[in-house]
């Protein structure tokens, strides 16, 4: 796969207020790429600078290693699908779709069947002549697809596009998705503050927080092997807690030792104080006294599928989150244990930006 | 009970809200002078209304001006309403303040405030300063009812054109102007409505030997008001009325009618 889009050193601020602070990413041909990030990292004024919205204020933008900084937005390659959709409301479904068409002049036969084929596309087969708002929120959701890549763009921008629905709409969206960029072949690069639906959908997640980017790598990688404590607590439920190197491949973590898988060829030499992220779904539940700590169960949930317990460690003063099949009661005293490559070892944070989250677990 | 104390209730400020026009427009059909006496059906006040040309010349000046100052309104106000939305925020609420200022201010302050002004220009006072002034007082309006449609959603469909390939011309065009249209209709209607209707202005910017309905009218209270006056009156009510019920049924057609199909 060739690259399509890079950024390099995208800089931008509004006022005084500094958005993104230097920002090197590379989209290949044909890639579903993620920016994931709570609000307010950066990442839809990343989208709006590729898309031709803003200009930043160092760096530049390129599409097939063409400088394309200074080109204006309606001659970019490129479509968006806008947040809430922005779908104009005086005019018809298929005029809507029709709009980048009839601002090519393309003749009236050709403009029918592509608005028709786009329509199928999206499985709205025959909505033409609909209003805007006589329809649903997922029916407008697919009309403002069909309105972006009508016309056949290299690469489709979706600004949270499934922000708006409901849970249930939004999986089903989900599918729809992955199954539209098989269909188009196109290249998607997708925003949204949702782990799941990036975990989902994505070839790569790239982790925004305040301006910078945290990691980036496909949906395991980001899930497995989080580089800093905001990728672990911002990727699904963690333990995020202190611990030190007490002996290569071993890290001590509130007075119990645990071996596991990073050492000093990993950058984690022995006496070096680092975060420790354990999933919960990863901590095993064992009879008291035959793990490698114990604790007590202090509140139990049933969340659909799974038990989600906090257990106090015996040893000291951290809570542990345990996502378990099985029921435990309130009280009962267990043992715990986890397998040396479920212990995922990463440096303290260094810059300002990586310790900005307060850190819960 | 309630409910037939809710009919009465109506039906009390129905009567005193129409009760007076009524009683006008029954007296302009009144055969005699008398405004207490009915002399029977007639036509004669109109008869006279259309023959004096002192009250033709009224008539098309009210509402010449009423169109131009509208006409001339609407485009100010939505060129600066556009202007406005590529500014601050807070530089927007300070010209919004200085927008509601003459709207608040007394109509006479305005009034003897033109008049000074176009003495000391030395601008002859005849139809064209009645015109200006009545732009200009009208302008405020015009920006308070386009501005709410200037809005982030009407941003984002900007760029939404822009995104699919429109130039900035054609995305003003085809999508800005049709999403302000409501906005600039009703600023236009509000500015002809508040021309037509105003008096104290237009008495100090008029010169002598032009006169708009209202100050015809307050010159012939003086003199003894005669019925043709009435007339007068109906037929601008009816007018108003005509134009109420067609922008209310066109507003009605509209929810139901679909918009432009794709053909």
């Amino acid at each position: 796969m060739s690259e399509l889009i890079r950024l390099e050193g995208i800089v931008k601020s509004f006022d005084d207020n500094v958005v993104l602070n230097g920002i090197d990413l590379s989209v290949d041909e044909n890639e579903f790429v993620t920016l994931l990030g709570p609000s307010g990292c950066g990442k839809t004024t990343t989208l709006r600078i590729i898309a031709g919205f803003e200009k930043p204020d160092q760096g530049r933008v390129y599409f097939e290693g063409k400088d394309i900084t200074d080109m204006p937005a309606n001659q970019r390659p490129v479509n968006t699908v806008f947040q809430n959709y922005a779908l104009f409301p005086h005019m018809s479904v298929g005029e809507n779709i029709a709009f980048s068409l009839r601002v090519k002049n393309r003749p009236e036969d050709e403009i029918k069947k592509k608005v028709a084929d786009a329509l199928k596309l999206v499985n709205l087969m025959g909505f033409e002549n609909r209003r805007i708002d006589q329809l649903s929120g997922g029916q407008q959701q697919r009309i403002a697809m069909a309105r972006a890549i009508v016309n056949e763009p290299r690469v489709l921008l979706l600004d949270e596009p499934l922000g708006a629905l409901d849970l249930k709409l939004r999986q089903e969206m989900e599918y729809e998705l992955v199954r539209l960029k098989k269909e188009l072949g196109i290249t998607f690069i997708y925003i949204t503050h949702d782990q799941e639906e990036a975990l989902t959908m994505s070839d790569k997640v790239v982790v925004m927080n305040e301006g910078y980017i945290q990691q980036e790598g496909t949906p395991q990688e980001i899930y497995d092997e989080p580089v800093n404590a905001f990728v672990a607590d911002f990727i699904g439920d963690s333990n995020i807690v202190s611990g030190q190197m007490t002996d290569e491949k071993v890290v001590k973590i509130d007075g119990i030792e645990y071996p596991c898988i990073d050492g000093t060829e990993e950058g984690f030499p022995p006496r070096r104080r680092v975060d420790v992220v354990i999933r919960p779904e990863d901590i095993d539940i064992v009879p008291y006294g035959k793990g490698q700590w114990n604790g007590t169960i202090i509140s139990k949930l049933f969340i659909g599928v799974h038990y989600e317990m906090l257990v106090q460690s015996e040893h000291g003063k951290i809570e542990w989150l345990l996502q378990n099949y099985d029921q435990h009661e309130v009280g009962e005293k267990i043992g715990m244990h986890v397998d040396p490559e479920n212990i995922q070892i990463m440096h303290k944070p260094k810059s300002e930006a990586e310790s900005a989250i307060e850190l819960d677990i | 009970m309630k409910k037939v104390f809710g009919r009465i209730y109506i039906v009390i400020i129905m009567l005193f809200l129409y009760l007076p026009i009524l009683t006008l427009i029954v007296l302009s059909f009144n055969e005699t002078k008398s405004m207490s006496v009915w002399g029977g059906f007639s036509l004669h006040w109109y008869e006279e209304l259309f023959h004096s040309r002192l009250m033709m010349g009224a008539i098309v000046n009210t509402f010449s001006i009423a169109i131009l100052a509208a006409l001339i309104a609407t485009i100010v106000g939505t060129l600066a309403v556009l202007g406005m939305a590529a500014m601050k925020p807070r530089t927007q609420n300070i010209l919004l303040g200085f927008n509601n200022i003459p709207m608040l201010n007394a109509d006479i302050v305005t009034g003897i405030a033109l008049m000074l002004f176009f003495l000391m220009v030395g601008a002859p006072r005849g139809y064209m300063t009645i015109l200006f002034s009545h732009a200009t007082f009208c302008i405020p309006y015009v920006i308070l009812s386009v501005r709410p449609r200037v809005n982030k959603n009407t941003e984002k469909l900007y760029e939404a054109a822009l995104d699919l390939g429109a130039s900035e011309k054609y995305a003003f065009r085809k999508i800005v102007l049709p999403e302000l249209r409501p906005g600039i209709l009703s600023g236009f209607l509000l500015s002809f409505t508040m021309s037509v209707d105003d008096f104290i202005i237009t008495y100090f910017t008029r010169g002598a030997g032009i006169n708009t309905i209202s100050t015809l009218i307050y010159s012939e209270v003086k003199i003894g008001i005669r019925p043709s006056l009435f007339a007068l009156s109906t037929i601008i009510f009816v007018v108003a009325l005509l134009v109420l019920l067609a922008v209310n049924i066109r507003q009605d057609s509209n929810e139901r009618k679909a918009p432009q199909t794709c053909s």
